[in-house]
């Protein structure tokens, strides 16, 4: 099965305190699946920003793949990727979070990739980052 | 702009009909060089009539070919005895002056030339290659083949052969011969006059026996076989501006989903992120058009527009909020589900462009002309009087909706194909961190599981009907307000067979057809010749018995080669076959009955004609190979 959204985690602060390539490699992708849950719970509330959050949902994918085939990419250690946006948020407030988010990610995705020994390692940080870094221009300035 | 055979086919009847018109004497040199021109241009009278697909009259059953020479024999006989007899005439005056310079001489010219080069772009949509002679290479070609269109083409034919004719007899012929010339070239032409009038007679036959009411608005609607050059990005565009544009993409995805259609065989196959590109970018246009299509609605109630008119709108909005809902759940099902690596295939050429077409919809629906799917470019619907100014307007809006969900429908429909055909081969994942904690798998990726290949395949049969739906519901209203998008309802509905299209026959391949215009007399032509039987129509007869007679012992000719071929194969195989150990098990085994799973996957591949028609059993058929056991036995695509 895959992971329901579950409780509430803070991706954010995993992202902060990630101090290794795998740390940031593992937030990382779960930062992504939180990114990915959110724009598809808010696709179909405003319809004005129908294509952003379709779109939004699909950059995240992107990235999670990207993630997916770095070789230090640890095993999932359970905890699941958290909700990015507190719930009962307004659609809004959704696409400031995750450009937020994603601006966050991007930054930490360079980090790591220039941590990376691997070229796989680094290639998967880099195209991860632009991914990340297409989700902060979708979802930034988000009132319609 | 892309050439349309009407360029070229109008033309050239207006040039044979100027010429025609001519009244006046020929200097000897131009009617040298009508000679020449008429010649040119029954040659390619000829060429056009032997690539129809005329119904072989001895074989109903056969499909119709193009390239089968012999259908339209009679009448390719009457225009090569016609060539035939011009010929003293054209053998003379190949080096002399042709009296080109003439009025007449340069219309014929002219025609011949917009004939030759209409031709060739028909030509475009077919070519020989594995699959057969003149196989189609376009979604025209059905509609080139078309008994509508293959109708339209032979009264052209007919009307530019009865033009020649009839001037040719009005012509006023001097007795008096030229001192440098033995044969006065009207002369000659007079004696060409009665077989044009037989082959005007007998493709006005071949017309009235076998096909429908002519298309000829579609047969002048051809286009060459090129996709339009990709539209430059530009912004700030008035609604007129897009209308014109998103014909365009959706001509140039036509094309693309057609080449990824008939890509070869072993060419790399595409990867998820295509198909995922091609599902987002399609629920954005579909989500776009259907608030353009509710605008219209609203618009049509206040611009002098039948109120069904609007109701119509409504409906077909409707059908369109259930596609676009379609390709959001294609797209929420690959969100979890991919091809894996390797991933570095590259975008299909659809999945390269079809963003242009997601773009300009958002760009004709929200009020923001430089919109973009960023919630920064956000912006409201147009206002309905921004939309459509006039009821040309609502027509013109309307037609851009139809032009871009009919590629959407072709993105559907070769998509759903292509998927099924990686669930088939195995080739659909899951990311091993995205399942539950069972799924103890050391690789990032596992094959998926049944009920998410089940689900994303089901998600497709739904995307494939509500776009058939929208489209079918677009066809009516488009033709319905003669909207230019009307040519693709036009186009559907001319692909349907005009004859009745039993089983192949395979045992009754075509043998190679000798050329008919160059054909010496046969044995029947000859003896009626040596009776000084000089009536064109029963020398035609004779003609058409001693071509049947060619094409009848060519035919069996060709059965006999293949026969012994076979024949010289299974004394070679059977020798081997016994000296082979195992051998005999194998071929036990195709006795023994086979197992039913295997039996309906079979039976489906084998019946399957289109996604839309028979998507389901073929899903069915090809989902049941892939082993819900081999979840774990599988190998990822890469670590």
């Amino acid at each position: 099965m895959v992971s329901e959204m579950p409780g509430a985690s803070n991706i954010e602060a995993r992202l902060e305190q990630a101090a290794s390539l795998r740390e940031v490699l593992a937030a990382g992708f779960d930062a992504f699946e939180a990114i990915r849950m959110a724009a598809r719970d808010c696709q179909n509330r405003v319809p004005a920003l129908f294509a952003a959050f379709m779109t939004t949902a699909d950059a995240a994918v992107d990235g999670r793949e990207a993630l997916t085939l770095a070789p230090s990419l640890p095993p999932a250690a359970g905890a699941g990727p958290g909700e990015a946006v507190a719930a009962g948020a307004d659609p809004g407030q959704v696409a400031d979070a995750l450009a937020a988010l994603a601006g966050m990610l991007g930054d930490r995705l360079g980090w790591a990739a220039s941590l990376a020994d691997l070229a796989g390692d680094r290639a998967a940080c880099q195209e991860a980052a632009q991914a990340a870094m297409r989700v902060c221009q979708l979802m930034a300035h988000g009132d319609p | 702009v892309t050439a349309v055979l009407g360029e070229f086919l109008g033309p050239a009847g207006e040039h044979i009909a100027a010429a025609v018109c001519f009244r006046g004497e020929l200097p000897y040199h131009a009617q040298c060089g009508v000679v020449r021109q008429v010649d040119r241009l029954l040659a390619t009278l000829s060429r056009y009539l032997g690539d129809l697909p005329l119904p072989d009259p001895f074989y109903p059953a056969r499909d119709p070919q193009r390239s089968a020479a012999s259908r339209a024999a009679p009448a390719r006989l009457a225009l090569g005895r016609a060539a035939r007899s011009l010929r003293p005439v054209i053998a003379g005056a190949a080096d002399a002056d042709t009296g080109d310079a003439h009025p007449v001489v340069g219309h014929l010219a002219a025609a011949a030339g917009y004939l030759a080069a209409g031709r060739d772009l028909l030509q475009t949509h077919f070519a020989d290659g594995p699959a057969g002679p003149q196989a189609p290479r376009s979604y025209w070609a059905p509609v080139i083949a078309s008994g509508p269109v293959t109708a339209a083409l032979l009264g052209e034919i007919a009307d530019d052969t009865q033009h020649l004719a009839s001037w040719i007899g009005r012509l006023p012929v001097r007795w008096r011969m030229s001192p440098s010339m033995p044969t006065s070239p009207l002369l000659v032409l007079r004696q060409a006059e009665p077989w044009l009038q037989l082959a005007v007679t007998a493709i006005h036959t071949a017309r009235c026996e076998h096909h429908p009411a002519p298309a000829s608005g579609l047969l002048y609607a051809i286009p060459v076989n090129a996709p339009p050059p990709r539209p430059l990005s530009a912004t700030d565009e008035a609604v007129a501006d897009l209308c014109a544009r998103i014909p365009v993409t959706a001509e140039r995805l036509r094309h693309a989903t057609l080449h990824y259609a008939t890509r070869a065989y072993r060419s790399p196959p595409p990867t998820s992120l295509s198909w995922r590109r091609d599902a987002l970018a399609c629920a954005i246009a579909d989500h776009a058009s259907e608030l353009i299509l509710r605008t219209l609605a609203e618009r049509a109630g206040h611009a002098s527009l039948e109120p069904p008119f609007a109701a119509r709108l409504h409906t077909v909005a409707d059908y369109m909020a259930q596609a676009w809902k379609a390709w959001r759940s294609v797209t929420g099902q690959w969100d979890i589900v991919t091809t894996g690596a390797p991933r570095g295939t590259g975008l299909t050429t659809v999945a390269a462009e079809i963003g242009d077409l997601a773009l300009e919809a958002g760009r004709l629906a929200y009020r923001n002309p430089d919109w973009t799917p960023a919630c920064s470019d956000a912006a409201v619907v147009r206002d309905p009087a921004d939309l459509a100014q006039s009821p040309g307007g609502v027509i013109a809006v309307l037609a851009a909706v139809h032009q871009a969900a009919d590629a959407v429908s072709r993105v559907a429909a070769t998509d759903q194909e292509a998927v099924i055909t990686a669930a088939a081969d195995n080739r659909l994942y899951v990311p091993v961190r995205l399942l539950s904690d069972k799924y103890d798998i050391p690789h990032p990726y596992t094959l998926a599981p049944p009920t998410y290949t089940q689900a994303l395949l089901t998600a497709y049969d739904t995307t494939v009907q509500t776009a058939s739906s929208v489209t079918t519901a677009l066809d009516d209203l488009a033709a319905a307000i003669g909207a230019p998008s009307s040519l693709l309802a036009a186009t559907r509905q001319a692909r349907a067979p005009a004859w009745p299209q039993p089983r192949q026959l395979h045992d009754q391949e075509q043998a190679p057809q000798p050329p008919l215009v160059g054909a010496a007399p046969g044995r029947t032509e000859q003896a009626l010749r040596e009776l000084q039987i000089r009536d064109p129509a029963l020398l035609l007869r004779a003609a058409v018995i001693d071509q049947a007679a060619r094409d009848l012992v060519s035919e069996a000719k060709a059965r006999a080669d293949s026969r012994s071929t076979v024949t010289v194969r299974t004394s070679l195989l059977t020798p081997v076959a016994r000296q082979i150990p195992g051998l005999p098990a194998r071929t036990a085994r195709q006795d023994a009955p086979r197992a039913p799973q295997r039996l309906r996957a079979d039976q489906a591949a084998a019946t399957t004609t289109t996604p839309s028609a028979a998507s389901g059993q073929n899903r069915e058929a090809r989902a049941a190979s892939v082993s819900p056991h081999s979840v774990r036995a599988s190998r990822p695509p890469s670590t």
